[in-house]
């Protein structure tokens, strides 16, 4: 009888499952309510209430904050002195001002408050917390770039109330600091780029005792200063309110670029409303988005407070250093500094709000003027990207999840069976035994070794989920270790913190602790990561860090780290602490075998470009999404993180076989290329993908693997450089007005390479927007267009990635296809030349092994090609180093199997042969043209075989 | 990793020597080619005449025919294929022409073991193919030092010693076919001798019928003629009748308000349980089956919850369920003791008369719904027809005509059954006729798949033993399966495969059901098992039944076409 009962009683339940399930219509939407707008949060609420107060007194609001003139201090490129504020009861605060000037040519504004730096204050709630204002997210970020410019001076012509600092090359920029109210504008070459304060939007709300009983005594509006609760958890605040702000504007400037994460356009928005614009700030706050919308300010993953000015002939930027909960306001207004100059096109001055919850004012001005300039100062400061190994820039199959090592297996013969190259097999989560990390599943992995050495055979590779959440379970060693050895993240009480992530109730490794780092190291190494082999590698997800159960689903604000730091103080550098554990910890895991680390991280901030890759999170099977993908890769890279992609695919739901085909043509645009899929979505690994999709999918994979010496050379453009790998339109010509907000092209590093991926359904011709006169080539048939500032139709049926080159450029590729990126290692290369309107061509190629550091010793080939008066010349870019010599050798027999020239001069059409003059070769050598002349409006072309000259080495063809 | 570059280039420049030298034909071609390869001034690309080169430009590392002829030794024609983003330039001599490639791929010897082909691009990528190459002949140019010995000894004399184990297990596997069938040729023939049984059978228990039918009526009859008596008046009768019918009907009244009782607790346990459920669960599980239950929990929440209890209708049922007496209800004494003086009809309307009104609509609407739920619940039998009080015989001679004609519609069934059976598919000579019921099991990850032949599927945890089906068998079908033929190309195959459907139904996707696709094997066995989309299993079994042959020497006669 109870058993019937029980048993009717789930086939009740089950059946209302059933009924439940049949009835809904499936939407999606991201939670809101789940993630605060300005006017929940209050240290935003106050500042743009400070702003709109500011605006609606207009010319009579005077910023309260002044310098002392008698405390101006100007030594050795370093201005210092102290900055008064004036509070509405006539207190005096005093904090500490410091503008450096640095030998990069960019400068550092510095406010601090001298009470905390003491110590003076008094917290709440006998917290231990930290007194000062957080100091160290410089530790976190910044690398290089701090010398400080010798050669910085005062320039003696100053008004009064004034200090003026030439600075930067030449002493072409000025910094003009006006004391009271405070403001700074820097110049360069006489003009005004960046005002800071202009807008007198500075603010530093001072610490305070709470006074109990006195609210409504006071004007100020008090009920956001102390306990906040959102989403039923309350913030304790020990510090009170302590928010920092500050306004910048950019006279002449139209369009600002950067501050990722988030789902929208490149050229940002407005944010105080009106059509088309946002209601609210941009937010950066890592956090864990639950089917993010598009076209929206609201926070991702990752932050880079980085932004770039740009109008035609000049680009400038500003860094704010603050690791705290971040919104940026963004208006632009008809030019005010200078109203004369409103030409053809109105220029508008782009007025940026930014404001942090806690910490130091720590902005950073970069005077450009080119991209480039910007890129590279910035680099300096942050560390440029990575240089990965030649496998992470290849295709990445994954899915949540491989189910069994004997699936991984036949996922990975599939590939080699359809002849589709791929480099890299994924694991998300489920491979753990009951998703503890650093384990194996013993029923579903039992054999792991097995299954990597399989993949070894065609030197593939596993990349495997570790997350900063660790099982909180008695018996599992790593739970047992991160405690008893106090490495994990602290609730305001100082107990250990306890929260909910996907093992169920975890604790959290704190890598702010430099004892985790040697723990988190050892976990990495063979004989403790078990069934872990060299060609595993590392994905740290959840590392904003997403908590289930916590506020905005991520830790309460007043969890402590080490140092005694708040969580609200470091919030946005954590993911990078822990993808910086991981990176020192793959670096060596067995000694002496050192490795460029490879780790792909959902959460990252400046800096984060040194150390690893990134997604662009959980994203969906829809066109729209596909659309987005693409001006969120490119914003990326000019904010200094280029290695960049989104989910192939979509990971919510089922594309359908036109978007799958249409995302992987873009997604081998994405410098991090890696299909991924959701656990309930169905397979799609591209060999299931039924005719003709299968080999429109085959082929734009294999165009991705032609280009990988393309690839590779941007990839180490931008190690040395800062600069994109993609670019944008308006990088490329930044003279170009029309260019600049446009997102949905690309191009391939410098190799004049222009891509526009179709991101619509149902659409077969797209149209490209050159810039300039030059001649441009389709990749494939080599049609012809040409005109200046105009869109080109393009055909784009379903099998072609729409795709020119620019006249003026040398190509490499490497067309044999092969099973990985690294079997293609031997292979030759061939070049593709497409000659400029001057009958000349310029590219470059680097190479180097692929894994080791060798290469800081030499063990690289990196090559410039000229084309010029009919001779192709290979120079050697390289330096010399104390394994060159013996990686030259390694690389003597991988030569250029062909070139083609595209467009050639008509005479060449009697040609049949070129001549070939290697560097120390006694005499020169023919080798074989042949000149192929093609009709309605594709160019001609013409093919060299076999010159067979090395890649290493000099040498010139004379056609 | 390695080597003097020196060797590289003496093994590139000396192909072209050695394929001149070597009479019989250059690197990488198979004798069935050799005649293309004869002259040594010209070479003429196989599929395309048209175009002529040097003999020198034969596997000097450079793609000269659109068909990929004159590079049989290297991979520089690798990327002639169609899944290669191929741009007008690197397809020599293109015009739109198909890209078929004249060779199959690399010709390996492999003295000492069976010669193979090794696809174009593996050629020289320094990976030694020893499965398709075993005498390493596919590095030849030794890229950055790959050194692939040749082991073709060791490799055919474990092919040789296989292939004699696989030509073993064939013939077995032929043996065990031919059993099979003669098997399935045994249990058809029982089948159709059961029919033949069965017939003759049902002719006799038709005949049985027909005489009981007879003599019931003949007892009908007789007993028509005797005149009864009865104590009583009708109306006292039917009093007494109805007073037991009422009592009844309170009793299930009682019943019913108690289940309802019940449903009502549970009903509201579940929506605590939802509603809790969606308080509590976490998105960011990314569960979409949650997400989608929490919503439709929410529109039917919007629709109100579980009824609100009507106080004033249940205290009416409390008065309806009090036991009749003089005060309510009704007085059965005064009814029982009436004199007899109406007709029978309207006499009932009368005794609802003394009823409530609300109690005769309300009985006679609950009651229905009431004894149709338990019954359909299993709770009550269904209740035979009231019968009027019935002599001894007559009641014998029914009963004994009833069990005559299920016995007869039993047989009908079977005979039903067998014929169906005999008309269902069993696949070619009805072989699975003999393999139908099998068991065979596999162990993979967490679960353990079960398939028993043309009945089900099933999933089984092993970890907690829950087990979940994954389809009922259905058909015997086919399915296209794309193999790799000896060039590496992908071809498709035919196969038959035992289609499993309607199992249990998924969380957040369709009921599961399984393709079980057959090979030969001599065992039978499950190879694998995987999950090709949401609930949508594959599996690999091994089976003798289909493998070639065997059927000539059919025992069984076909009962139908086969595929």
């Amino acid at each position: 009888m109870a058993r019937s009962q029980t048993a009717s009683r789930w086939t009740l339940l089950l059946s209302l499952v059933v009924l439940i399930a049949c009835i809904v219509v499936p939407g999606l939407a991201v939670k809101h309510e789940n993630f605060k707008t300005c006017e929940q949060s209050g240290f935003c609420k106050r500042n743009r209430a400070l702003a709109d107060n500011a605006s609606a007194q207009g010319a009579s609001w005077s910023s309260p904050y002044e310098l002392d003139p008698a405390t101006i201090h100007f030594k050795d490129g370093q201005l210092t002195g102290m900055l008064i504020k004036t509070t509405a009861t006539n207190e005096k605060i005093r904090l500490p001002l410091t503008v450096s000037f640095l030998e990069s040519g960019a400068a550092r504004v510095l406010v601090d408050e001298e009470k905390r730096m003491k110590g003076d204050i008094e917290v709440r709630h006998g917290s231990k917390v930290n007194k000062k204002r957080y100091d160290e997210a410089e530790k976190w970020v910044v690398v290089g770039g701090l010398e400080i410019s010798k050669s910085a001076t005062l320039n003696a012509q100053t008004k009064t109330g004034f200090t003026n600092i030439l600075y930067g090359p030449n002493d072409n920029f000025q910094a003009i600091i006006r004391h009271a109210p405070f403001e700074v504008d820097f110049q360069r070459d006489g003009e005004t780029h960046v005002q800071v304060n202009h807008q007198g939007l500075l603010n530093m709300e001072h610490w305070r005792p709470k006074v109990e009983g006195q609210e409504g005594e006071s004007e100020e509006d008090e009920s956001t200063w102390w306990e906040e609760t959102f989403g039923g958890n309350t913030d304790s605040k020990p510090r009170g309110p302590e928010s920092v702000g500050l306004d910048v504007t950019f006279p002449g400037y139209t369009h600002v670029f950067g501050i990722p994460e988030h789902a929208d356009s490149l050229s940002l928005r407005e944010t105080r409303g009106g059509d088309g614009n946002h209601e609210n700030p941009y937010r950066m706050y890592n956090s864990d988005v639950f089917e993010y919308e598009l076209n929206s300010p609201m926070t991702l993953y990752g932050s880079i407070p980085f932004m770039q000015a740009h109008r035609k002939g000049s680009t400038v930027g500003v860094f704010w250093l603050n690791a705290a909960e971040t919104w940026v306001d963004i208006v632009k207004k008809a030019g005010s500094s200078n109203p004369l100059s409103m030409s053809a096109h109105s220029k508008k001055d782009t007025q940026t709000h930014w404001f942090s919850e806690a910490g130091r004012i720590d902005l950073f001005v970069f005077l450009g003027p080119t991209p480039q300039d910007i890129s590279k100062t910035y680099g300096q400061l942050t560390g440029y990207t990575q240089l990965p190994q030649h496998f992470a820039i290849a295709y990445h199959q994954c899915r949540w999840n491989y189910v069994t090592d004997e699936d991984v297996k036949e996922v990975d013969a599939k590939f080699d069976k359809y002849q589709i190259p791929y480099d890299v097999i994924w694991l998300d989560l489920e491979y753990t035994d009951d998703r503890k990390y650093f384990t194996w599943d013993p029923l579903t992995f039992p054999n792991p070794k097995g299954m990597q050495e399989k993949l070894d055979e065609s030197e593939r590779k596993l990349v495997v989920l570790i997350d900063p959440h660790i099982k909180n379970k008695d018996n599992f060693y790593v739970s047992q270790e991160l405690t008893s050895k106090g490495l994990a993240v602290l609730n305001k009480d100082g107990e250990i913190y306890d929260g909910w992530c996907w093992p169920g109730s975890s604790n959290w490794v704190d890598c702010f602790n430099p004892a985790a780092l040697p723990w988190w190291n050892s976990l990495h190494k063979y004989d403790k990561f078990k069934g872990s082999m060299p060609n595993l590698f590392i994905w740290n997800d959840m590392n904003e860090p997403s908590v289930f159960n916590g506020p905005e689903t991520t830790m309460p604000k007043d969890n402590m780290h080490y140092g005694d730091w708040e969580h609200r103080d470091v919030h946005n550098v954590n993911g990078i602490t822990l993808v910086n554990a991981t990176y020192q910890a793959m670096l060596e895991r067995k000694k002496g075998e050192v490795r460029r680390p490879f780790i792909l991280t959902r959460s990252y901030y400046a800096g984060a470009q040194r150390m690893s890759a990134m997604w662009t999170g959980d994203n969906q099977a829809t066109w729209d999404h596909l659309a987005i993908s693409l001006p969120m890769v490119l914003n990326n890279g000019i904010a200094g993180f280029p290695f960049a992609g989104a989910d192939v695919g979509g990971f919510f739901h089922n594309p359908d076989k036109e978007l799958l085909s249409r995302w992987y043509q873009a997604g081998i645009w994405y410098p991090f290329f890696r299909a991924h899929a959701h656990i309930d979505t169905r397979r799609r690994e591209p060999y299931l993908i039924s005719e003709p999709h299968r080999t429109i999918i085959s082929q734009a994979i294999r165009l991705r693997y032609q280009l990988l010496p393309a690839w590779y050379t941007a990839f180490h453009e931008a190690s040395v450089n800062g600069t994109p790998i993609v670019y944008p339109q308006y990088y490329l010509f930044p003279d170009d007005e029309q260019g600049f907000t446009i997102d949905d092209q690309l191009y391939l590093g410098k190799t004049g390479l222009l891509a526009k991926p179709v991101v619509k359904e149902n659409t077969f011709t797209t149209d490209i927007y050159i810039a300039d006169d030059e001649k441009y080539y389709d990749y494939f048939d080599f049609t012809v267009y040409q005109g200046a500032g105009q869109r080109h139709t393009v055909p784009a049926p379903e099998d072609k990635v729409p795709l020119l080159m620019q006249g003026g450029h040398i190509i490499p590729r490497r067309d044999r296809p092969r099973r990985s990126s690294a079997l293609m290692k031997w292979d030759p290369y061939t070049f593709v030349i497409t000659l400029n309107k001057d009958g000349e061509a310029d590219g470059s190629i680097y190479v180097d092994d692929g894994e080791t550091f060798e290469y800081e010793r030499g063990a690289y080939i990196h090559r410039q090609f000229h084309f010029r008066d009919s001779t192709l010349t290979s120079e050697n870019l390289g330096i010399k180093g104390a394994k060159t010599a013996e990686y030259l050798k390694t690389m003597a027999g991988v030569t250029v199997e062909r070139v083609i020239v595209v467009d050639p001069p008509t005479e060449w059409k009697d040609k049949s042969s070129v001549t070939v003059i290697e560097d120390g070769a006694k005499a020169g050598s023919t080798a074989s043209l042949e000149y192929y002349e093609q009709q309605d409006g594709k160019a001609a072309y013409a093919v060299v075989k076999s010159p067979n000259v090395s890649i290493g080495k000099t040498w010139r063809i004379e056609f | 990793m390695r080597l003097p570059q020196s060797l590289f280039l003496l093994a590139a420049a000396g192909s072209t020597a050695r394929a001149s030298s070597d009479k019989t034909r250059p690197r990488g071609v198979a004798p069935e080619f050799a005649k293309f390869y004869q002259d040594t001034e010209t070479f003429t690309c196989i599929s395309n005449p048209a175009i002529k080169i040097p003999f020198s430009a034969v596997n000097d590392d450079f793609c000269d025919c659109p068909d990929g002829s004159d590079e049989p030794g290297t991979a520089a024609c690798a990327h002639l294929s169609r899944n290669s983003p191929l741009t007008v330039a690197e397809r020599p001599g293109n015009d739109g022409m198909d890209l078929v490639l004249a060779l199959p791929g690399f010709y390996c010897k492999n003295k000492g073991h069976k010669p193979s082909y090794v696809p174009f691009h593996r050629v020289n990528d320094g990976i030694c193919d020893y499965e398709q190459c075993c005498d390493g002949s596919d590095e030849w140019a030794r890229v950055g030092g790959t050194k692939c010995e040749d082991r073709c000894k060791e490799i055919g004399k474990q092919w040789r010693k296989k292939e004699e184990q696989r030509q073993k297990s064939m013939t077995a596997a032929l043996r065990k076919k031919k059993n099979l069938l003669v098997d399935a040729g045994r249990q058809q023939k029982e089948v159709e001798d059961h029919i033949i049984r069965l017939e003759a059978e049902i002719q006799g228990a038709e005949a049985k019928v027909q005489g009981l039918e007879s003599s019931l009526k003949t007892v009908e009859e007789q007993e028509r003629k005797v005149v009864r008596t009865s104590g009583k008046g009708k109306v006292n009768a039917l009093a007494g009748v109805a007073k037991n019918r009422v009592n009844e009907l309170r009793d299930a009244l009682v019943a019913v308000r108690q289940q309802r009782d019940e449903t009502r607790s549970r009903l509201k346990e579940l929506e605590e349980v939802l509603s809790n459920f969606k308080v509590e669960y976490n998105p960011n599980f990314n569960d979409e089956g949650v997400k989608r239950a929490v919503r439709s929990w929410e529109d039917y929440a919007a629709r109100g919850l579980g009824e609100e209890f009507n106080g004033a209708r249940d205290r009416d049922l409390d008065e309806i369920a009090k036991a009749d007496d003089e005060n309510s209800g009704v007085d059965w004494e005064h009814w029982e003791k009436e004199e007899d003086g109406c007709a029978d009809s309207d006499l009932i309307y009368k005794v609802a008369a003394y009823l409530p009104p609300s109690l005769v609509t309300f009985l006679e609407d609950k009651i229905l719904s009431v004894r149709s739920i338990l019954e359909i619940g299993g709770i009550l039998t269904k209740s035979e027809e009231d019968s009027t009080s019935e002599s001894k015989a007559v009641t014998e001679a029914r009963d004994a005509l009833k069990s005559g004609e299920s016995e007869l519609k039993d047989l009908k069934n079977k005979l039903r059954d067998q014929t169906a059976d005999l008309e269902k598919d069993y696949g070619h000579g009805g072989i699975f006729r003999a393999l139908k019921g099998q068991c065979i099991s596999q162990d993979a990850g967490e679960y353990t798949y079960e398939h028993c032949f043309l009945e089900s599927t099933k999933q089984n945890q092993r970890k907690g033993g829950s087990s979940m089906s994954m389809g009922k068998f259905v058909r015997i079908g086919s399915t296209t399966v794309e193999e790799t033929n000896e060039a590496g190309e992908v071809v498709t195959v035919e196969k038959v495969a035992l289609e499993y459907e309607r199992g249990q139904n998924c969380w957040n996707g369709p009921n599961r059901s399984t393709k079980v696709v057959l090979e030969c094997g001599e065992e039978n066995e499950i190879l694998k098992t995987a999950e090709d989309e949401k609930c949508v299993y594959s599996m690999l079994v091994t089976t003798p039944a289909v493998c070639d042959s065997g059927e000539d020497d059919n025992v069984a006669p076909r009962s139908k076409d086969e595929l």
